[in-house]
């Protein structure tokens, strides 16, 4: 048997492989380091710097010191760092490759901490993202102007009337002066009465009397006429004038009414305003943080979805020889190429520590047939009263389903800017629950948070500023519903809270009356300008109205005026032979009447003197 | 290289058991069907260092079978996927899975089981042929060999000299 045995070559290979265990012992370190820095920048998109890695040989493990991640986003704020990570690895599954760890343990383990220099890498800059069009906080600051600012950027009816108006009537205001300067006055038409009546009274003394009273009488029509001719155009231009006036100033008044209804229509202040009101002042921060978490989703779902077929695949394009493939057997130890069975990371948190701890943490979890499993606790926390987190990423069978689940209870939220209006939520307690579960990349998540003690307040100096802190004023407690559906790249975010009937409820009063107090004062400042365009052209149309009657009453003068003849000669004197001879008559008549009377008197005494001396 | 050759040809022409060379060959063929980067491969060393087989031998057999093995290893992972999906055998796999040393000799793998397979299929045919054609070489082949002018040639080489190194 001894012919068969080599002790040498048992001496020589125990000596080359401690030589080869030694050199990998001594490189070991610097490749862990180099690797970590490596391949976490890579997956980072920023800087990976490891202060220091040690290998310890008993128990078989590494230590890491000083590891930080930077924000690909935030280059000068670390995403992650810690002090120190150590992890005991199994020895077995080393030899063939396969790191494996019991228990990771990493202290001080702090996010969003701020760095000395830049993490940012030395890359072509990415293209300016699209412009986004502006948030919901900037609409609602832009939709809530001052009735200032309204005026002066809306180009109204208002002052257009109002200059149409003024236009108008310096039209229509020198036609009529012009034309009333053509209009016999007062006085002319006294001194044409005096003249009618001293050419129509007194007596024809003879025939060239007549003559010459019928040449003056006929001049005098003659500027009738002329006048009259004056007054009809006079009064033509101050009917125009005041049709075209009148017309103008129906607009103008009309204008202010029409604005109105416009600025309402476009500046809503009616319950729309209001009615996403719990989207309007939690969306922002909801995004935010529905964003930090799916940056981390998006950083680990890669390795989540592989599995050991497809690492074979890659492997069998760049190995020179086939890699064949591992056939996994039931066992309550499985070998997965990576995996932290236990691992427990704490780090200051809230004035205490957050504790994180996960399980079977893998990317190979067909191996493990278990899913991976984080659980995030606090402890003493000063604001926190009970925090429980749990994620679960079950990897396990095709149909991937990843779970988050998050309850917080006795929560002193710090002061929350709304970043609306100036409105802060300043101080409440908040009990939170929320689930949400991601299969075939599909979100489907909803929250449920109750606020109690909220106290609210703010400063905006705008109308909605205002007008929503009073309305916070009143609120002290409020649920808030959140939910996510959709695509996980974009999903569909949906708020809903008795905070919106509560304030909706109390400010809708308010807003409508300040909707009002709104209106009025468009109304206010519409009717001034309407004033100042219009204050003194209604006096000027009834002084147009009034010249109108003026003017008619001077045309019917004249018109009676222009009636007047005067009587021929002839006429004259056949007239007075009639009247002569009438009274001749009248007279004659007269005298038979008195005769008849008397005789008629005397015949009545003689009779009573008869009837007398019979008794 | 010259060196291993050397040697081998030393081996060959030395009174060295013709056993131990062909040996040395045949249990080249596990590394050499196997993926080299391997505990098995580790382990089959250790077999060459501590038995007295012929080192060259065994360094040059693993040359060559890994040559063979590359156009092989198709063939040992089908073999392999056979006997580690044969449902007979499940229960045993599973077993010999639960040991983790066992485990770390990914016999799990297809082209390792195959070509394990392959090899030990292989050992004793291969050591025993390697020994015959040995014997025959050194009682046939030798002086032929010897009286060869090329032979004569090379003996006046720098090969013939490293070769006679290695002979004293």
């Amino acid at each position: 048997m001894t012919k068969w045995i080599r002790w040498s070559g048992l001496a020589g290979f125990i000596a080359v492989v401690a030589v080869i265990a030694a050199l990998i012992l001594l490189l070991l370190p610097f490749i862990i380091k180099s690797g970590i820095e490596f391949v976490g920048t890579k997956v980072a998109g920023a800087k990976v710097t490891l202060d220091d890695a040690d290998v310890t040989l008993s128990p078989l493990g590494v230590r890491l010191q000083g590891l930080q991640v930077a924000d690909a986003r935030e280059p000068m704020r670390n995403l992650v760092e810690f002090d120190e990570a150590m992890a005991d690895l199994e020895l077995a599954p080393l030899l063939v490759g396969k790191a494996i760890s019991n228990e990771l343990s990493v202290s001080n383990l702090q996010f969003h901490t701020e760095r000395e220099t830049s993490g940012a890498l030395d890359m072509e800059p990415k293209e300016d993202e699209e412009t986004q069009g502006p948030s919901l906080k900037e609409k609602a600051s832009e939709a809530l102007p001052s009735v200032d600012e309204v005026l002066a950027r809306e180009t109204l009816k208002t002052p257009a009337a109002g200059e149409a108006l003024k236009n108008s009537w310096k039209v229509q205001s020198e036609r009529v002066d012009s034309a009333l300067n053509a209009v016999p006055d007062t006085d002319a038409l006294a001194k044409y009465e005096r003249e009618i009546k001293e050419i129509t009274s007194g007596r024809l003394e003879s025939l060239e009397d007549f003559r010459q009273r019928k040449a003056r009488l006929d001049e005098l029509k003659a500027r009738f006429k002329a006048d009259r001719e004056a007054i009809r155009q006079a009064k033509e231009a101050v009917t125009t004038a005041r049709s075209d006036v009148s017309e103008k100033l129906s607009e103008l008044r009309a204008a202010p009414g029409e604005d109105l209804a416009y600025l309402k229509d476009k500046y809503q202040l009616s319950g729309a305003g209001v009615s996403n009101l719990t989207g309007l002042l939690f969306g922002d921060e909801a995004a935010n943080w529905a964003q930090e978490a799916l940056y981390w989703y998006e950083k680990i779902k890669p390795y989540l979805e592989s599995d050991g077929e497809e690492d074979v695949s890659e492997e069998e394009e760049k190995a020179p020889r086939l890699a064949g493939r591992f056939v996994h057997f039931p066992t309550s130890d499985p070998w997965p190429d990576f995996m932290i069975r236990q691992a427990r990371l704490t780090g200051p948190f809230d004035g205490g520590q957050l504790i994180i701890e996960g399980r079977d943490i893998t990317h190979q979890q067909t191996v493990t047939g278990r899913p991976t499993v984080f659980t995030a606790t606090g402890a003493d926390l000063k604001k926190i009263g009970d925090l429980d987190g749990r994620l679960t990423l079950n990897h396990t069978l095709g149909n991937a389903t990843d779970t988050l689940t998050l309850a917080i209870s006795d929560w002193s939220m710090a002061p929350l800017p709304l970043g609306v209006a100036g409105a802060r939520l300043a101080s409440s307690q908040v009990r939170l629950n929320s689930k949400a579960v991601v299969v075939s990349g599909q979100l489907n998540a909803d929250l449920d948070a109750q606020v109690t003690q909220a106290k609210f307040t703010g400063d905006g100096q705008t109308v909605f500023a205002k007008e929503l802190n009073s309305a916070l004023q009143g609120i002290t407690r409020f649920n808030v519903d959140a939910g996510a559906t959709g695509d996980l790249s974009s999903p569909e975010l949906s708020f809903g809270s008795d905070l919106d009937k509560q304030i909706n409820s109390a400010i809708s009063k308010r807003v409508r009356a300040k909707q009002d107090e709104f209106e009025q004062k468009l109304q206010s400042r519409l009717n001034a300008q309407l004033q100042e365009y219009a204050g003194d052209y209604a006096e000027e149309l009834q002084q147009l109205s009034r010249m109108e009657g003026s003017l008619d009453d001077k045309l019917s003068a004249l018109k009676d005026l222009a009636s007047s003849e005067l009587e021929d000669f002839k006429a004259q004197q056949e007239r007075e032979a009639k009247e002569k001879l009438d009274a001749e008559k009248a007279a004659a008549e007269q005298k038979a009447r008195d005769e008849a009377e008397a005789r008629k008197k005397e015949l009545r005494d003689q009779a009573k003197d008869k009837l007398k001396n019979l008794f | 290289m010259l060196s291993l050759v050397a040697r081998l040809f030393k081996a060959l022409n030395s009174d060295s058991a013709p056993g131990q060379v062909a040996f040395g060959f045949a249990l080249a063929m596990i590394p050499g069907f196997t993926p080299f980067f391997s505990l098995l491969t580790v382990l089959v060393l250790l077999i060459a260092c501590i038995l007295r087989i012929n080192l060259s031998a065994f360094i040059l057999g693993v040359i060559a079978f890994s040559v063979v093995g590359y156009a092989l290893d198709p063939v040992s992972a089908n073999l392999g996927e056979w006997i580690l999906t044969l449902p007979g055998l499940t229960e045993t796999f599973t077993s010999l899975y639960q040991n983790e040393w066992l485990r770390i000799s990914a016999f799990n793998n297809t082209v390792t089981m195959g070509g394990l397979v392959i090899a030990l299929a292989l050992l004793i045919p291969v050591t025993l042929i390697s020994r015959i054609l040995i014997l025959q070489y050194r009682k046939r082949l030798l002086s032929w060999v010897n009286k060869l002018k090329i032979v004569q040639a090379l003996k006046a080489s720098k090969f013939w000299a490293i070769y006679t190194t290695f002979a004293e």
